[in-house]
């Protein structure tokens, strides 16, 4: 074969290749396109003032002011049991356990921990703090806020822990030495310079894993479980926007489904918003490496 | 004296014919073990205090390994071993009884590419005296100062010292690195090719300022540039597969070098 056609077979090739890539890139985008428009479309009618300062007690003609507070309670309790444990057992496993058959093993079972479907994580917090906190207080507390943050801790925890992991290693070993040949001790290294270095990070870590719970539902139903009016108590049953989402949509009514759509549309720009403000807080700290 | 008795153990050169100043650091039937690979062979020199003391050899001979023991720095990776002594001031730095912190409060250590802490200019600078003294905030300001004059840097950063360090140029955040190290006031200064990342120009000023140091400092710098070696060392040591084949002044190795292994290294018939 010539070089020519050579050359020519290259180019073909690169084009196909391109044009595949595109195109799926493209699939990816109209749908996340698609779903907003959606959402928005069909919640359009319940997006008003009422959504922000009415509650769901008033069914059609209320709002979601309940379930946005819930959920912002429960991802709070969530995020702040998951943070600190995630941050510090991922410094543990990459300044300390990294290349020890221990670390090694805790790191795949918190890849696990990561894949396991979050009903499960549901009904383990239900059998674990749900049913003993009703045995406790005869009856009276039973499904809580608190509960359905532990849920969410459970499943921001190995997300947390993870990129802290890996933001920890990917910071360059000269760093470790150059620190270290200063007579630092290893703590100090990893508190001052290290998470110096990954803070950026692991912020973002902890931003996509807030993103993360924020749309689930299934493990808030067995422990949250729902309120028709707004608290700010964890020891209460707790509404949540995805809980009444998936209660709106099995309920007939067109004022209902609009709000179930608004719903969706506030956690879809939400989460859009968080992960928009994590590639901003990586892509500004970029320049510090190298 | 220790000296004569501990080298006649090994039939290997150890430090230049008629010693330039008192020893400073003596190696003794140094090995090192990397996972079982035996990468240093036997080592014995005396390091002359207050000489700039160049390391050169082909990629893989051992040099940054042995400037790696020299402040024990290669402790922090598993299955690394060193045998034998490394006489510091009358005490065996590889004793492990020996304290870390003074060994590296002793023996300050730069690399090969600048690794400016993520502080300010002065943060970086203050961080390690931090550790081993307390200081009055005036009497810290003076220590950055002088360490920054040292490492002829002061000028560039005065006025923005609470600047992010890596702000800075390459050239720049090497020479932080060395002020970094200096602050601390150590007797020994190690440079792992210091000047592999930089352009002509910042490594000219860092050879220049490798010569004002020496008066202070006992340097051993390690260099894959034999011009480098040449200009701004007192004696070079040429390593060859984990041994030490000749150890002496630095223009004797360059103009007349002792053995047939040195002598195709320097032309560049091989390395």
């Amino acid at each position: 074969m010539n070089s020519q056609t050579l050359y020519l077979r290259r180019r073909i090739t690169n084009a196909i290749a391109l044009g595949l890539s595109m195109f799926a890139t493209l699939i990816g985008l109209a749908f996340l396109a698609w779903i907003l428009w959606e959402t928005l479309r069909q919640g359009i009618s319940a997006i008003n003032l009422n959504l922000f300062t009415k509650i769901t007690a008033y069914g059609e003609d209320g709002g979601l002011l309940n379930a946005m507070v819930g959920s912002l309670v429960i991802n709070f309790i969530g995020i702040a049991i998951a943070t600190p444990i995630g941050v510090l057992a991922g410094t543990w496993l990459a300044e300390y356990a990294n290349r020890t058959r221990l670390g090694e093993s805790i790191r795949f079972l918190n890849d696990i921990l990561l894949s396991a479907p979050s009903i499960v994580l549901g009904m383990f917090v239900y059998t674990i703090v749900v049913l003993p906190t009703k045995t406790l207080t005869d009856g009276s507390t039973t499904y809580s806020g608190l509960a359905g943050g532990i849920a969410l801790a459970l499943i921001a925890l190995p997300v947390i822990v993870r990129t802290t992991d890996e933001m920890l290693r990917l910071v360059p070993s000269t760093l470790r030495e150059a620190a270290l040949s200063l007579g630092v001790p290893q703590w100090k290294l990893t508190m001052q310079v290290l998470m110096r270095s990954a803070r950026s990070g692991i912020i973002t870590g902890i931003l996509l894993a807030l993103a993360r719970i924020s749309g689930e539902t299934a493990p808030l139903l067995f422990t949250a479980f729902g309120n028709l009016y707004t608290t700010v108590n964890p020891m209460d049953k707790m509404a949540s926007l995805p809980q009444v989402i998936y209660e709106y949509a099995n309920q007939a009514g067109d004022g209902i489904h609009a709000l179930a759509w608004a719903g969706a549309f506030i956690i879809t720009m939400f989460v859009l918003m968080l992960s928009l403000l994590a590639r901003l807080i990586l892509s500004r700290n970029k320049v510090s490496h190298d | 004296m220790t000296e004569s008795a501990a080298a006649g153990i090994h039939p290997q050169p150890t430090a230049a014919s008629t010693p330039l100043a008192p020893t400073k650091l003596q190696v003794r039937d140094l090995h090192f073990y990397y996972n079982g690979f035996h990468a240093l062979k036997g080592i014995n020199m005396d390091i002359p205090e207050k000489k700039v003391t160049a390391i050169i050899g082909p990629s893989g001979c051992g040099k940054s390994t042995l400037l790696r023991i020299f402040n024990r720095i290669y402790a922090i990776y598993p299955k690394l071993e060193a045998k034998g002594e490394i006489i510091l001031d009358d005490e065996n730095i590889l004793d492990t009884r020996y304290s870390m912190n003074k060994l590296r409060s002793k023996v300050g250590m730069v690399f090969q590419k600048p690794v400016p802490f993520p502080m300010t200019i002065f943060e970086n600078v203050a961080y390690g005296i931090r550790h081993h003294e307390r200081l009055s905030r005036a009497d810290m300001d003076i220590r950055v100062e002088q360490a920054l004059r040292s490492a002829a840097l002061w000028d560039e950063v005065k006025d923005k010292l609470k600047q992010n360090a890596l702000g800075l140029s390459g050239g720049q955040q090497q020479r932080l690195c060395i002020a970094r190290g200096i602050a601390l006031k150590p007797e020994v200064l190690l440079l792992d090719e210091p000047t592999s990342a930089l352009d002509p120009i910042a490594t000219g000023r860092i050879e220049q300022l490798v010569e004002e140091l020496k008066s202070e400092y006992t340097i051993v710098i390690v260099t894959h540039n034999m011009q480098q070696a040449a200009r701004c060392s007192d004696l070079t040591a040429f390593m060859y597969l984990g041994e030490l084949i000749e150890f002496d002044r630095t223009e004797q190795i360059f103009t007349k070098p002792g053995k047939k292994q040195t002598e195709d290294y320097i032309t560049g018939r091989f390395g």
